[in-house]
């Protein structure tokens, strides 16, 4: 089942513009490895459950996969052949809001062969251009 | 512990800002700043492979050489990314004294596959891959390691082997990693289907409630 939010405060949203670069969530924090956007795009709820479900078909009962962004942006669509104006349209689906950097998921408990594999996987069902990342240094 | 320090030489910058700092990295250099105890900041930049290299040996005390000269001891304070996240930009070098306690954050390598881990639908489940530790700074120890080949449920922090001189922060009951177990419920959710959830829609909390006015009316 796609996800999206249980409660909203608004029923429609705006386009918004969507920034260029990540600021936060650009690292890999819960896993061992990621899969991290190099493109800004929305990325729609089905296609991160597509994703989720591709990778744990893959490494079906090992390691844990981690999803790091929540469509919490409601995407509104007029119907075909329908005359301009009447209003803003019915919500069509939900999507998150993907910058350049962001970590989109995260896969922890398998080897790192593994982890490259199921993450490719799931690069398939991304709308972007996507790299796999391992921890990065700290101090 | 009481190991030897790498040696990292530096040059002082001439020029700072942002497009002096970019012209810098383009030529393969990282700016840095060394800064503390009462010295002035002093604008600095080192070979960026150099420094990534020492970095990813794991040393947190490094010995810095200023323009071939003096040598001062720091700690890598603070290390700032781009934003794909992994591309070092700058380094905060903050000189210290060798008996000067500090806080870090220590790495803690697991060595060994527990047999636990091999049952059908189990995993190992690594919590912290690093700790926060305090301790002096000549008493930094690069690593903790700790064998989990016996691990039956859970290594938590007091169980480690850390040295003597060095205090683990957080509480002794934590977990480092442990065993944990695939929920059947989980199993069954890869293979969900749409259809239950095509129509369903969130509440909207600040929308009228028409039916509930008549009600009450």
């Amino acid at each position: 089942m796609p996800r999206m939010p249980k409660r909203v405060k608004f029923r429609k949203q705006m386009r918004g513009k969507l920034q260029e670069k990540a600021s936060r969530a650009n690292y890999v924090a819960f896993g061992d490895y990621g899969l991290q956007a190099l493109e800004p795009h929305w990325v729609s709820a089905r296609q991160i459950e597509a994703g989720r479900i591709a990778a744990q078909h893959f490494l079906r009962r090992e390691g844990k996969v981690t999803i790091r962004i929540f469509p919490d942006k409601p995407i509104s669509k007029k119907p075909l052949e329908t005359r301009m104006g009447k209003g803003k349209a019915e919500v069509d689906y939900w999507a998150a809001r993907v910058r350049a950097g962001t970590i989109l998921y995260e896969i922890s408990g398998v080897s790192e062969d593994m982890a490259r594999a199921a993450l490719a996987r799931i690069a398939r069902k991304m709308p972007i251009r996507c790299r796999f990342v391992g921890k990065r240094l700290s101090v | 512990m009481a190991q030897k320090n790498n040696t990292l030489d530096v040059a002082t910058r001439e020029r700072t800002g942002t497009r002096y700092a970019r012209r810098l990295r383009e030529s393969g250099r990282m700016p840095a700043v060394v800064y503390g105890q009462g010295g002035d900041p002093t604008h600095v930049s080192a070979d960026a492979i150099e420094i990534v290299n020492t970095l990813k040996s794991g040393g947190h005390v490094l010995d810095v050489r200023i323009d071939g000269g003096k040598t001062e001891t720091c700690l890598v304070k603070e290390l700032q990314f781009g934003h794909l996240g992994d591309n070092l930009v700058h380094v905060d070098l903050a000189r210290v004294n060798l008996d000067q306690v500090v806080t870090v954050n220590v790495p803690v390598t697991l060595t060994g596959s527990p047999k636990a881990a091999q049952a059908d639908g189990a995993m190992l489940a690594v919590i912290r891959s690093e700790i926060e530790i305090r301790c002096k700074v000549r008493d930094i120890p690069s690593e903790i390691k700790a064998d989990i080949s016996e691990l039956e449920e859970a290594l938590t922090i007091g169980e480690l082997n850390i040295p003597d001189g060095v205090e683990a922060l957080l509480d002794s009951e934590k977990h480092i990693c442990h065993i944990a177990f695939q929920a059947a419920e989980e199993e069954a959710e890869g293979e969900a289907t749409e259809a239950d959830g095509e129509g369903a829609e969130p509440e909207v909390i600040t929308e009228a409630k028409p039916e509930a006015e008549g009600d009450e009316g």
